[in-house]
């Protein structure tokens, strides 16, 4: 692919191109801004992603993180519900998709809208950045609302097994913590903690602001510039420029995991669950691309192994792989639902299997050759339409580095067999497993009245 | 600045294209007709399509038709479930069925060279599924599990206990208790769905939209080869086209452990897809709860706290058959009675006062946006084709969609919303874990 010419503009330096994508820094307050100038369609992805997460939050802020995600709807002083020009009625009166999403090491807030709308999103983005209000008043009425929301993931099993299983396998790093919360800390954080947490995160030095889709670059660059190079860079901030503010450190490193763990989650219902969560590392760990593509070819599509050794064979209705590339080590997870007549025990044992198989016997030319393939056209997919793309460069500026993105099909396309056995023999470690199993009580069937 | 500074030279040379009336290719081939159309994208190409099996909703062809979706990749004549798998996910393409009572559906996307490969292999899983006894088993094995999952989620069960307020039980719309489905299931046998496949699945009401780094000659000529003498088995769907509601009460449906309740307001409406009203109706309920700036979302979630959920819809309003409007929201047991009355007043208020010209205004730039949003992508240009196309309208029609809802009056709205929105008539209905 041809690299974007990088534009001379008197606020912004540039920084390096790859894949499309040219990153830029704001000369004035460090402000990071990438631009993916490519579209078939008059549409275009606005995304401010934070560099804070889950992953920073401390004993007593729990969930502070995303609380503080839906107060940013709440408003400023120019853009609010009162006045009839919140984020959404602004935004999605002119067709804009606006969302926002908290994880672990990650907040984003996006806007994918016709692209003449795009000042539009850039001027309340860049508002919000140090103008949200987080009053007492917002709070209390959005506590309820994401009480309701952690009650809705208490309704999941998948959820209530994951929670269970990372809180049982990080028992000191912050991943423990669901991404929500623990509900006594929604419950009890205050207005002004949520601001603390504001104050400290929000600026734009710990932002990458993301353009993606049909627009010209050097306006998109005046534009951002008009409203987000205004703003200080945040305390830590040089002040030049010369580099984004690392996000702090996380507090506390996990110590290693000797032995096995296993959790059970009751809870009344029809059919089990198993989650296994072994000891796995960061996503910008030299064995990840091998662990993406093993996750791919144990769990994506009917050929994969998971499909062809449980659920083809009765044993689950569906299973899967799933390697969440964080910015610390964390997890890689292999999950089944089970079938009715399985049980948890038969389940984990063929699950460990699958993993220790490759570890053991390593994976076919064959194998590798279509997990590739699969990527080649994911990242094909990718590019069809503005956001596909947005949710996959959001996750690699999470972890730390966003050419994570742009490089992705040719370090998959570089990963070689041998690779990927010796990353399934690093996480196929039973002394660093958690063991989940979600068991269904009662089974009453729903007792419908009236 | 000029006055579309952030559209590129390209689109501002874009800004007087064709419609899509202009740029879209059909073609018959055989049964089929085909909607083709080539855009920028490089390398991928999306595709949405259906066929008409014409079920027997009467004697529940549905779940024979369901079983058999769940059967079309599990193998065909030529080559067993795995081969077939590998012979789409080695070109990293995909592909997928579904039912929806009167119609199978499929879509998949692929990158270009491998499209005809891939239409090919549609071809043969429509036209020649293996139905194999084991494979039956184990999909109906699957099935049963999946209803027995759908026991513990509030959602599906009060979906479930609404419909069966407001529908006959061969209505498209109608949705059986669990218990009724996993009996009708353990009875079904392989030889149902053979008879289903031979007796009812052809080249009746075919449709495909394609969509993407396409010449749409060559892929019209590659359908054809593949699809093209698949006959039709002329046969009509039968089934209840009206709602035959209950009396409008409340059904609690109790599932223990589950803390956040579903609940749903609903009443049959008399409106089709090509009602006049149609539209007017449609943007009065977005007005209500099509999105977060609606008054729903505005009032119980923003200013109330009392709910992460909630919304409003016109739901399975089809030509064919009639539907329902559906309010719906989530809350914690503490929060239910507070919850549905604050809904309920919404709701009311609404049909009472109408909608303001402001309101209006704000809705019909929405939908417009909405519009040009939704065809971003190849997947939802080909899957906006399709709807379209099985509603019977015109391409155009999606070209001048924009005009007709910003032709909408605030007086014509009002009128339609108090024709066809009854607050009184609403039934409601709660499943998860009640409050004591």
């Amino acid at each position: 692919m041809s690299e974007p010419a990088a534009l001379e503009h008197p606020a912004f330096a540039f920084v390096r191109a790859s894949g499309g994508i040219a990153e830029y820094r704001h000369r004035g307050n460090g402000l990071t801004v990438l631009l993916l100038a490519e579209g078939a369609a008059p549409v275009a992805t606005l995304m401010v992603t934070y560099r804070v997460g889950s992953r920073n939050e401390g004993a007593g802020l729990t969930g502070a993180t995303h609380l503080l995600e839906h107060l940013m709807f709440k408003g400023t002083e120019r853009f609010n519900r009162d006045a009839g020009t919140s984020v959404f009625q602004v935004l999605q009166r002119v067709g804009g998709q606006i969302n926002a999403t908290t994880w672990y090491d990650r907040t984003n807030y996006y806007a994918l809208l016709p692209s003449e709308h795009l000042p539009l999103a850039v001027e309340i983005e860049a508002d919000r950045m140090r103008g949200a209000r987080v009053r007492d008043v917002d709070l209390d009425s959005e506590r309820t609302v994401v009480l309701n929301e952690l009650d809705r993931g208490e309704n999941e099993p998948f959820r209530r097994l994951l929670h269970a299983v990372f809180a049982a396998a990080f028992f000191a790093h912050p991943y423990g913590h669901p991404v929500i919360g623990w509900r006594s800390d929604v419950e009890t954080v205050t207005a002004s903690g949520l601001r603390h947490f504001y104050d400290t995160y929000y600026w734009p030095s710990n932002a990458t602001v993301s353009v993606i889709g049909q627009f010209d670059p050097a306006a998109a660059l005046d534009l951002l510039d008009e409203h987000f190079g205004r703003l200080p860079a945040g305390p830590g901030g040089s002040g030049d420029g010369a580099e984004p503010l690392a996000v702090p450190a996380a507090a506390t490193r996990e110590p290693e995991q000797a032995g096995e763990r296993r959790v059970v989650v009751k809870q009344a219902g029809q059919l089990g669950h198993v989650l296994l969560g072994y000891k796995a590392p960061a996503g910008l760990d030299a064995d990840a691309d091998a662990l993406d593509v093993l996750a791919t070819l144990l769990g994506t599509g009917k050929s994969a192994r998971l499909y062809r050794r449980l659920t083809d064979r009765g044993l689950t209705t569906h299973a899967f792989a799933y390697y969440p590339r964080l910015r610390d080590p964390a997890l890689f997870m292999l999950y089944a639902a089970l079938a009715p007549d399985a049980t948890h025990a038969e389940v984990e044992a063929e699950l460990k299997a699958v993993l220790a198989d490759v570890a053991r016997e390593g994976v076919t030319e064959n194998e590798l050759a279509r997990a590739r393939r699969q990527v080649v056209a994911d990242e094909a997919f990718g590019r069809d339409g503005p956001y596909a793309a947005a949710a996959q460069l959001n996750e690699a500026i999470a972890v730390g580095d966003w050419t994570l993105f742009s490089t992705y099909r040719t370090r998959i396309e570089a990963v070689t067999a041998e690779a990927v056995q010796a990353a399934a023999a690093r996480v196929a470690d039973e002394d660093r497993l958690t063991v989940g199993w979600y068991v269904p009580t009662g089974g009453d069937a729903p007792g419908e009245e009236g | 600045m000029t006055e579309d500074p952030l559209l590129t030279p390209d689109r501002r040379v874009l800004a007087g294209t064709p419609t899509l009336a202009e740029q879209v290719v059909e073609a018959e081939v055989g049964a089929a007709r085909l909607w083709l159309l080539r855009t920028e994208v490089r390398d991928v190409v999306s595709f949405r399509g259906s066929l008409e099996p014409a079920p027997d909703l009467a004697t529940e062809d549905d779940l024979a038709q369901a079983l058999l979706v769940d059967l079309l990749d599990k193998g065909t004549r030529q080559r067993d479930r795995f081969a077939l798998a590998e012979a789409l996910e080695g070109r990293g393409a995909e592909l997928s069925f579904y039912t929806d009572a009167l119609r199978i559906g499929f879509g998949g996307r692929a990158l270009a060279a491998d499209l005809p490969d891939v239409l090919a292999l549609l071809a043969e899983q429509l036209r020649e599924p293996a139905l194999d006894e084991a494979e039956f088993d184990k999909a109906k094995k699957q099935a049963i599990a999946a209803v027995r999952q759908a026991m513990d989620a509030p959602a599906s069960q009060a979906a479930g206990a609404l419909s069966r307020r407001l529908y006959p039980p061969d209505h498209p719309n109608y949705i059986r208790t669990p218990e009724a489905e996993i009996a009708r299931l353990t009875a079904l046998t392989i030889e149902d769905v053979r008879r289903f496949h031979a007796a009812r699945v052809g080249g009746d009401g075919l449709r495909i939209a394609l969509v993407g780094d396409l010449d749409p000659q060559r892929t019209a000529r590659a359908v054809e080869g593949v699809l093209g003498d698949w006959a039709a088995h002329g046969q009509p769907a039968r089934f209840a086209d009206e709602a035959t509601p209950t009396a409008p009460g409340r059904a609690d449906v109790a599932i223990a452990d589950r803390p956040n309740l579903n609940v749903r307001l609903g009443h049959p409406l008399a409106l089709r897809r090509q009602h006049d009203d149609y539209l007017a109706v449609f943007a009065a309920n977005f007005a209500l709860g099509g999105n977060f700036s609606a008054r729903l979302m505005q009032t119980v979630r923003d200013a109330h706290g009392l709910t992460y959920s909630i919304g409003s819809m016109l739901r399975g309003v089809t030509v064919e058959h009639g539907g329902h409007w559906l309010v719906h929201v989530t809350l914690s047991g503490p929060n239910l009675e507070r919850g549905v009355e604050a809904t309920r007043a919404v709701v009311q208020q609404f049909v009472e006062e109408g909608i303001g010209a402001d309101e209006l205004g704000a809705v019909q730039e929405t939908l417009a946006g909405q519009h040009v949003v939704g065809m971003a992508t190849t997947g939802g240009l080909a899957a906006r084709l399709l709807t379209n196309a099985e509603r019977g309208f015109d391409v155009g029609y999606l070209d001048r969609y924009p005009d007709l809802v910003r032709a909408l009056t605030p007086e014509a709205v009002t009128d339609a919303a108090r024709r066809h929105f009854r607050p009184g008539d609403l039934h409601t209905v709660v499943a998860g874990t009640l409050p004591a």
